[in-house]
């Protein structure tokens, strides 16, 4: 008994000290984190990003990696010559990461709206995005109009929701946690459709064509534009980097970008 | 898909998943301990206070104390930005500890409950001292029947750590979810699903063991 006590301990405590040193993901938020204490003119900054949301933000082995990221690390690391950190969170606490200071921007595909723009301080929008309505090939709706009582699926927190209550359809709505459920619940059969942004549907469909055999319709439920936000009273840092993300525009450093990602220059022209 | 990729990430995952295990786990044992002793104290506003602590730590979610621990301390008027704790991984393991503690606390309680009164009697006429009561006679029993009910708790605790997500730890079940997420399959979750069946037979097979130990 005495002994097996005894290893316990020794591998606790081994674990333990590796814990302190070791685990690359709590020392860097650590770092981040204290980083975090002050504003504008600081040499880190730190993005918070759902890295759930391919193809603006998501995970590559260790990487975070995605087209907003690129276009960050573009804009911050090479236009204004600071340091990027990427810290994921999880995105229905977004607003409250930015408000204690836990993070310093957002941009991950983040929809500029009104009720937005009263607790959080944009940039000037970059991109424009739709919400499109995602049914399997043969299906038998084909506009919104079709969608009416039939079984709906969309990201909780997400302007898909918000564009569902706009559009004014009756359906049964399940809000799910991200898109790839979405995508799930029309393969099983438990839902006639899914509402998501343009670009994570192309960049699904296209990645895995034989899983998901799937149309979006020509009928969308609403255009919006991305933008980038801090924490109101942060005015001064979204000047730096609007001034930034102005010249990685014109200078054609975001089309590459762009291009890269979706095929074409899909920047927003205003 | 790049299974490879995969485990590595799952085991990485699982690394940091056994991490918060391994430290919460003996924190809020003794602290558990500790706040059972002063639940039974004798000083009335101390009993009160722990029988309050345990009352909001069980009765509200876990997610939410992490949630009010990380973001909500900051809108404390007047002392809130100063009350702000910077380390997530600090942030979890603390409200781990604490809410495991409660019931842990709970679960000795009714451990001690189960040790006959007549053994602290004879503890008395045999001649021996408090502390040798409490080490060699009240200890072991209550310990003995707590033990399926700790078991019980430390296999949960394996699996709550799947909840740091929402201060944006990345663990096992998260690894999972962002590979889900990147590649557009939902073969991740099955082998996340194995990966935490070998965590929690680790801590089942040692319980089984300990009983055996104890059964005197």
């Amino acid at each position: 008994m005495k002994k097996i006590l005894s290893l316990v301990l020794a591998a606790a405590t081994v674990m333990a000290l590796s814990a302190c040193g070791s685990s690359s993901n709590s020392s860097a938020s650590t770092a981040a984190s204290s980083a975090a204490a002050s504003t504008a003119s600081k040499d880190t900054l730190i993005l918070g990003c759902d890295v759930n949301f391919a193809p603006m933000g998501f995970k590559d082995g260790d990487n975070v990696v995605g087209f907003d990221i690129d276009l960050a690390k573009a804009v911050i690391e090479d236009k204004m010559g600071k340091k990027l950190v990427i810290q994921p969170i999880d995105w229905s606490s977004k607003e409250a990461e930015l408000d204690t200071g836990k993070v310093d921007l957002l941009w991950n595909g983040l929809t500029i709206t009104d009720e937005r723009k009263e607790k959080m301080c944009f940039s000037k929008p970059y991109m424009e995005n739709k919400q499109v309505i995602i049914v399997k090939k043969g299906s038998d709706i084909k506009s919104k109009a079709d969608l009416n009582g039939k079984n709906v699926v969309m990201q909780k927190e997400s302007t898909a929701v918000d564009a569902w209550k706009d559009a004014g359809i009756t359906a049964n709505v399940t809000e799910l946690k991200d898109n790839v459920l979405c995508l799930n619940e029309i393969s099983t059969g438990r839902a006639d459709a899914a509402i998501m942004d343009s670009v994570v549907a192309n960049y699904y469909l296209a990645k895995q064509a034989d899983q998901y055999p799937f149309v979006i319709l020509d009928d969308s439920l609403a255009n919006e534009l991305y933008g980038i936000a801090v924490k109101k009273g942060n005015e001064a840092l979204m000047e730096e980097i609007q001034k930034a993300l102005d010249e990685t525009i014109s200078d054609g450093t975001a089309a590459k970008i762009a291009t890269n990602w979706f095929g074409s220059d899909t920047m927003y022209k205003g | 898909m790049d299974f490879s990729v995969m485990f590595q990430q799952l085991c990485k995952g699982s690394l940091v998943t056994m991490q918060l295990f391994i430290i919460v786990l003996p924190l809020s044992l003794i602290l558990g301990i500790l706040v059972m002793l002063g639940a039974r104290c004798s000083i009335k506003p101390i009993r009160w206070f722990f029988e309050f602590y345990i009352y909001i730590l069980r009765g509200t979610p876990l997610l939410l104390q992490m949630l009010i621990l990380f973001y909500g301390l900051y809108y404390i008027p007047g002392i809130g930005p100063h009350l702000v704790i910077t380390s997530r991984s600090f942030a979890c393991t603390l409200a781990f500890t604490l809410n495991y503690a409660a019931y842990f606390a709970e679960i000795f309680r009714g451990g001690l409950l189960a040790v006959d009164p007549g053994q602290y009697e004879a503890s008395k006429v045999l001649g021996l001292s408090k502390s040798q009561m409490y080490l060699h006679v009240v200890f072991p029993q209550m310990f003995r029947v707590a033990l399926p009910s700790t078991a019980n708790e430390t296999i949960t605790l394996v699996k709550d750590t799947s909840l740091i997500f929402a201060l944006g730890i990345e663990e096992l079940l998260q690894n999972a979810t962002n590979i889900v997420n990147s590649q557009a399959t939902f073969v991740p979750y099955i082998f996340a699903a194995i990966f935490y069946l070998v965590l929690t037979t680790i801590p089942s097979v040692i319980f089984k063991k300990l009983e055996k130990k104890f059964d005197f």
